[in-house]
């Protein structure tokens, strides 16, 4: 059956040589036995659909904020965000649907409570609502704004960009914007195709004025929110929309607050130092303990959560520690945010380094439908290039 | 001071007298041949001068001020301003309207404060004193005057990058103006705005915002969703950068474009039209009905930016016509001459201490230090404790405080 398909394979790769060409890029015996047996591989590709490519790992139940709950992702964020508009009277959410609480639940329950004025729709425009936003922020009251998707984002890229991150500067610190937080959807979801699975924190990383910040779970995500919300710069918060139900650990119900800029160090190890954020966390934990079981590799594992302005000590300490480095993430290689984390590693640590540092990030190309578990960046692409990067 | 005062009259009303006496064609040569006559022309010349010294020295009033305040002028008057087309509103504003002389005054000297410090402007640009981008409104004056006087200091303006004007007029010195356009360390924004980033209370910029096109009938789309109190306005100075508006605007009709939202076109180059329609939008957007849309139709004499000479698009002869004919200080001038409220003199005053403010202003300009280097990196976050900014290679960081 296999010989049979791997015969089947590299006959169709002479016959993409003609018109379809672009098949060949996708090389993998998958894809030839799908195209030959579909009926005998549905069963296969729709198991594996349904097997995400990670598996959430809880952290251990915090003790010292109070009484906690068992909350995934957007009950997190809801707890966050009824902690934020009890404290703070100036606060409003608006955003596309978030009235009846949001399409991923989100803000569930607010309105209600807190008021139409409160917490109201606006109409379907991203440069609207965070032009607006901008606007409430500079007179001073609290503005959390929610972007139905990140890849919705970029028609406000223009007010992020040119307008909230440079606010401050400009005005010789007359006037800021700081108190204004973007919320988002971020990354990929399974079935989310082009424009429901991007994950756009590269761009933002080049501008100056403005934080991203991106949790690996509920704990998380409550405490940099709060943190975000408090913050008094431009916030955007890029929420792993995979792990809104897939994630659910003990959260605290009282508020918290988790430092922006501080990178977290999740797992201490002394032969290779594994960087990423998101979802994608929960990846490299899963390449660390297959690499200690199979390798018998020491991993260092770290959760860079603010990606702007990120916390290069924490990092450079790690590689200076371990001299290997691993960067993962969803988003395409080219000008991936792994790229400026190598770049300033290797200018702060490069007589550290014993292998050249490796980026395990998603292929050049838009995020694709069919093709995502292709796409992304998944354990085995990681533990390749660890194995790779220990035997160099 | 009494004294004196009376003592100007009687020397006014000698001197009126003997001009009525030297006019008359018979009487003047008999005047003239009268030593009696000329003698009484020297005293009076003589009093008057001791009298203004006296009178200058008491109040510091320049010397022509005492023969001026002395005459009569009438505190107000009544002008009929231009009807302003409307869309989707029943009425508009008043074609009448009410100028005191303090108002007249005032409204003239901001006016032409504006008009000298955009001309200084020009001239230390051409001397490479201001750099970058420099969009200069003269030629708009009643509209930004005209428009702060239709509304309170505890309003919200922003606008665009054409905004001297309007910086002047929410409150901020030339001095700070200028030294914000030479990029020194006085000017409003310490120097690192420039041009198009001035701020100051309850005026939010001076914004480099070019093609905010979409972005507009977003705003018009929230504004009238959520019945805001804004008055959205357009100074249709009939060109946008090089291209006229026939050759931009599918509809040059700017108040109507708002569609839902009530608009009226206004004539922008006459300031008392300018405040009435402020306050009538103001009024309407005061009493809860939502926003509203006014097109203010100007002129700009200069071109779009300094490095635009503003002729190739239009010819000289229609800048010129325009100078002529709708000046906003001229036509405010000749309202107030014609009708009492103040005389050729006194504007003329006042241009001389214009003038006066502006040489110093750019003076201080010229000579204010830059901001120091390390500024560079302020104000880019707000930080404690200041954090580092990265730079142009891996030796030199700034430090970033807030």
């Amino acid at each position: 059956m296999a010989v049979v398909a791997a015969a089947a394979g590299w006959l169709l790769r002479l016959r993409a040589a003609g018109a379809e060409g672009h098949w060949r890029r996708f090389r993998g015996v998958g894809l030839a036995r799908g195209f030959l047996h579909p009926s005998a591989t549905v069963e296969d590709a729709a198991q594996r659909r349904q097997v995400a490519h990670f598996t959430f790992q809880p952290d251990p139940e915090p003790r010292e904020y109070g009484q906690t709950q068992k909350m995934n992702l957007f009950q997190s964020v809801t707890s966050a965000l009824d902690n934020s508009l009890a404290k703070d009277p100036t606060a409003v959410i608006f955003g596309e649907d978030v009235a009846f609480g949001g399409v991923f639940r989100c803000t569930v329950g607010l309105r209600d409570k807190y008021g139409k004025d409160r917490v109201f729709n606006t109409p379907l425009c991203e440069q609207g609502i965070v032009g607006f936003g901008i606007g409430i922020a500079v007179t001073g009251a609290t503005a959390i704004a929610e972007i139905q998707f990140a890849d919705y984002i970029f028609p406000a890229f223009d007010q992020i960009v040119n307008e909230a991150a440079k606010y401050r500067y400009r005005s010789g610190d007359l006037f800021n914007c700081g108190s204004l937080t973007i919320r988002s959807p971020w990354g990929c979801v399974g079935h989310g195709a082009l424009y429901h699975s991007q994950s756009p924190e590269a761009f933002f990383a080049h501008c100056p004025g403005i934080k991203v910040v991106i949790p690996r779970s509920p704990f998380q995500a409550k405490g940099l929110l709060l943190s975000c919300i408090e913050d008094k710069n431009p916030c955007i918060f890029f929420e792993p929309k995979i792990l809104y139900r897939a994630a659910a650990e003990q959260v605290p119900i009282e508020p918290y607050n988790i430092p922006l800029s501080q990178a977290e160090v999740i797992q201490e190890g002394s032969d290779v130092t594994l960087v990423a954020w998101g979802t994608q966390v929960h990846v490299i934990r899963e390449v660390a303990s297959m690499a200690k079981e199979k390798l018998g590799v020491s991993c260092e594992v770290i959760d860079l959560r603010t990606i702007i302005p990120w916390d290069v000590d924490t990092v450079c300490k790690s590689v200076i520690k371990t001299g290997r480095l691993l960067i993962s993430h969803e988003a395409p290689l080219t000008g991936g945010f792994a790229s400026e984390i190598s770049s300033t590693v290797q200018e702060e640590c490069f007589l550290n380094l014993e292998a050249p540092i490796s980026r395990v990030c998603g292929y050049d190309t838009p995020f694709p439908h069919i093709f995502e578990p292709f796409y992304i960046p998944d354990k085995w692409k990681c533990y390749d290039a660890l194995r790779k990067m220990i035997n160099y | 001071m009494t004294l004196s005062r009376r003592a100007a009259t009687e020397a006014w009303r000698l001197l009126g007298h003997l001009k009525e006496t030297l006019g008359h064609p018979r009487r003047a040569s008999w005047a003239v041949r009268s030593r009696r006559c000329r003698q009484c022309l020297y005293f009076m010349r003589k009093m008057l001068a001791a009298v203004s010294r006296v009178l200058s020295g008491a109040s510091q009033k320049p010397a022509s001020r005492v023969l001026v305040a002395s005459r009569n002028f009438a505190n107000d008057a009544t002008f009929e301003i231009k009807k302003c087309d409307l869309h989707r509103l029943e009425e508009g504003p008043p074609v009448t309207t009410v100028l005191t002389r303090e108002d007249g005054l005032k409204y003239y000297r901001m006016m032409q404060t504006v008009r000298r410090m955009e001309l200084k402007a020009d001239q230390l640009y051409k001397q490479k004193i201001i750099r970058g981008f420099c969009h200069l409104c003269d030629g708009q004056e009643a509209c930004c005057v005209g428009l702060e006087a239709g509304i309170n200091p505890t309003d919200h303006l922003i606008t665009a990058y054409r905004a001297h004007g309007f910086t002047f007029t929410r409150g901020l010195s030339v001095r700070e103006i200028l030294a914000e356009l030479t990029g020194r360390k006085g000017g409003c924004a310490k120097g690192k705005g420039g041009s198009m980033h001035m701020y100051a209370k309850n005026f939010y910029g001076g914004n480099g915002i070019v093609g905010a096109q979409g972005q507009i009938f977003e705003a018009y789309n929230m504004a009238a969703l959520w019945k805001l109190p804004c008055i959205f306005i357009c100074e249709n100075n009939r060109y946008g950068m090089g291209t006229s508006v026939e050759r931009a605007a599918a509809s040059t009709d700017y108040y109507k474009r708002g569609d839902f939202i009530p608009g009226l076109r206004v004539d922008g180059m006459d300031i008392l039209c300018v405040r009435e329609a402020t306050r009538f939008a103001a009024a309407y957007c005061r009493s809860g009905k939502g926003p509203i849309l006014m097109e203010l139709q100007t002129y700009r004499y200069h071109g779009h930016s300094m490095s635009d000479p503003g002729v190739s698009y239009r010819t000289r002869e229609e800048i010129q016509e325009v100078r002529s004919k709708s000046d906003p200080i001229m036509l405010l001038k000749d309202r107030m001459v014609n009708s009492n409220l103040a005389s050729v003199e006194e504007l003329k005053e006042i241009d001389v201490e214009v003038r006066k403010e502006i040489e110093d202003a750019a003076q201080f300009a010229t000579a204010d230090p830059e901001p120091p280097l390390e500024e560079l990196g302020y104000h880019i976050y707000s930080s404690d404790p200041p954090f580092e900014v990265r730079g142009a290679n891996q030796w030199i960081k700034f430090k970033s405080v807030s």
